[in-house]
């Protein structure tokens, strides 16, 4: 459905995009993933027909968005990050207003209106002021306009920026209820919420697609170590080296957050924090904290970017 | 065509949502108003409005850099610029749109204006053919004065510097007509031909001649195109 082929973008002197090659199937709900002004905004405006790229070709649903924009352009649902809409209209002014400059009928604007209102559930404030609406609000609202005109495709970038977890779990349940129906291209810096919604996750950084797999696939490929976050009480030099002894543990550093805090590395799939309690205790070094460490995106990051440097 | 006026309905409808709308109209009319009063006042007036187009003129103005300025860039400066040209829109149809807001709105100051010849009928005698003349006249002004005004707004995303840069442009093309009394003869008949004053005399006297028509179509014209040209090249960005 979307297909990309040598993507660049300059913005001036500045390359914003390098070469990126991509590709959304149809009924697939993808991932782009990557952290900011890595060229996820760059490249949906590009395949939104916002501008065009500075060389290479994308279509959307066969139609190439910079000879055939306003084809591709039918075909797509957008909401842009930081969504910015008519804060003087109300709601359902706003989406009668897309209808119309989408050149939709009376009887078609009239059915999706009464749809996208309650797939999005705006129902209770459709007839009030944009501007008066929460962000979460103003974001259901630039999804209603997106699924309005019922493209096949949606891009939306950055969904779940400057919602609170309730609105971002509604956000993400709305997403997962519209795979199959629709080909779902969704730009985050967040891995879980990758994780969660997306069949497929491709990753950008510095304008480069570095990785694009299944999000289990990639995090089962990227974590090689689990890691525990360990702090003590007690600041025994030779803690780290009697640590290293406990079978499947494989490193011991130190946290860097001062104090005796330490970063315990392990087998895969192993989990030693009983061992690991059971031996602090022991030893009467008083345990004040333990608890495995989530791997973020940074390290995610951290984990791709040095291989590519050791590759080299 | 439906897209352009969806987007003039929009535009117009927001004239008056914000303090815009009215504000203008006060102005316009207000203006109009208080130098019709002082003319007619005089104790050798005539009834008719010859005196008066002038100044209306010159308020059109002063009100189109306002009236156009935050057309387009608004939409830049609050980002709702890239929702919109997302949209199966095609450039000239958002411009054309726009344009046709702003046109909107100044033909109804206009037909609120109408009260002032109105109001000479019912004292007086006025000759109707040059009042509508003269009202032809100040419509075409508009019409180049609001494709500036839109230009001027599409080339940034402040409001105000719009808004003085097409009072810069409007003013350039009003007080050009000067530059004739100094330069050459030949030269003098240039300026003069591009200028919009020497061009709008011909409507007050009740006389309507191709040639300054001819001379707002193509301003406008120009104006436009290189609006959608602009809006164009803001993509390429």
């Amino acid at each position: 459905m979307i297909r990309t082929e040598g993507l660049t973008k300059f913005y001036g002197n500045h390359q914003a995009i390098s070469e990126v090659s991509l590709h959304v199937n149809e009924g697939e709900i993808v991932g782009f993933l990557g952290p900011n002004a890595a060229g996820k905004t760059t490249t949906m405006r590009i395949l939104t027909s916002f501008m065009p790229p500075t060389s290479g070709t994308a279509t959307v649903a066969g139609h190439d968005v910079v000879d055939d924009s306003l084809e591709s352009r039918r075909c797509i649902g957008y909401v842009p990050e930081a969504c910015s809409i008519y804060p003087d209209m109300r709601a359902t002014q706003y989406l009668r207003f897309c209808a119309g400059v989408r050149g939709m009928g009376k009887a078609e604007t009239k059915d999706r209106l009464d749809y996208v209102l309650e797939t999005c559930g705006l129902q209770e404030r459709a007839n009030d002021i944009i501007g008066t609406f929460s962000l979460g609000f103003r974001q259901r609202v630039g999804l209603a306009q997106a699924l309005l005109h019922d493209p096949p495709v949606l891009i939306l970038d950055e969904p779940t920026v400057g919602l609170d977890p309730i609105q971002i779990v509604e956000v993400r349940n709305l997403i997962k209820s519209l795979a199959g129906e629709y080909t779902v291209m969704l730009s985050t810096h967040i891995l879980p919420e990758a994780q969660m919604t997306c069949e497929r996750v491709i990753i950008i950084n510095h304008g480069e697609i570095i990785a694009e797999d299944t999000p289990q696939a990639l995090t089962a490929q990227i974590r090689e170590a689990e890691r525990l976050y360990l702090k003590v009480k007690s600041d025994d030099e030779a803690l780290p080296r009697l640590l290293r002894d406990i079978p499947q543990v494989t490193a011991v550093s130190p946290a860097g957050d001062g104090g005796a805090a330490y970063h315990v590395d392990t087998e895969v799939g192993a989990d030693v924090r009983a061992e690991l309690a059971d031996f602090v205790v022991k030893k009467g070094w008083g345990l004040l904290e333990l608890r495995p460490v989530e791997m973020t995106l940074e390290d995610v990051f951290r984990e791709l970017t040095t291989e590519e440097e050791g590759v080299e | 065509m439906r897209k352009v006026l969806t987007i003039a309905g929009k535009e117009l409808r927001s004239y008056f949502v914000s303090p815009m709308g009215y504000v203008v109209m006060v102005f316009f009319l207000g203006v109009c108003g208080l130098i019709f009063a002082l003319t007619v006042s005089h104790p050798q007036a005539q009834a008719d409005m010859r005196g008066m187009f002038h100044t209306m003129v010159f308020i059109t103005l002063m009100m189109a850099p306002v009236l156009t300025m935050g057309l387009l860039a608004q939409e830049r400066a609050s980002g709702s610029m890239e929702l919109l040209m997302t949209n199966p829109v095609r450039d000239w149809e958002v411009a054309l749109g726009k344009y046709l807001a702003a046109m909107g709105l100044f033909t109804g100051l206009c037909i609120l204006s109408l009260e002032f010849p109105l109001i000479l009928e019912k004292y007086g005698d006025p000759d109707w053919g040059a009042i509508l003349s003269g009202y032809l006249g100040l419509l075409f002004c508009a019409m180049a004065f609001i494709a500036i005004g839109l230009f001027a707004s599409s080339l940034t995303s402040n409001q105000i510097a719009a808004a003085i840069l097409a009072a810069f442009m409007l003013l350039f093309f009003w007080l050009i007509g000067w530059l004739s009394m100094s330069v050459s003869q030949s030269l003098g008949d240039v300026v003069k031909y591009v200028s919009i004053y020497e061009n709008f005399q011909d409507f007050e006297k009740g006389i309507i001649d191709t040639k300054p028509i001819l001379f707002f179509l193509s301003l406008t014209a120009f104006a436009l195109f290189m609006t959608v040209r602009s809006l164009e090249h803001r993509r390429m960005i």
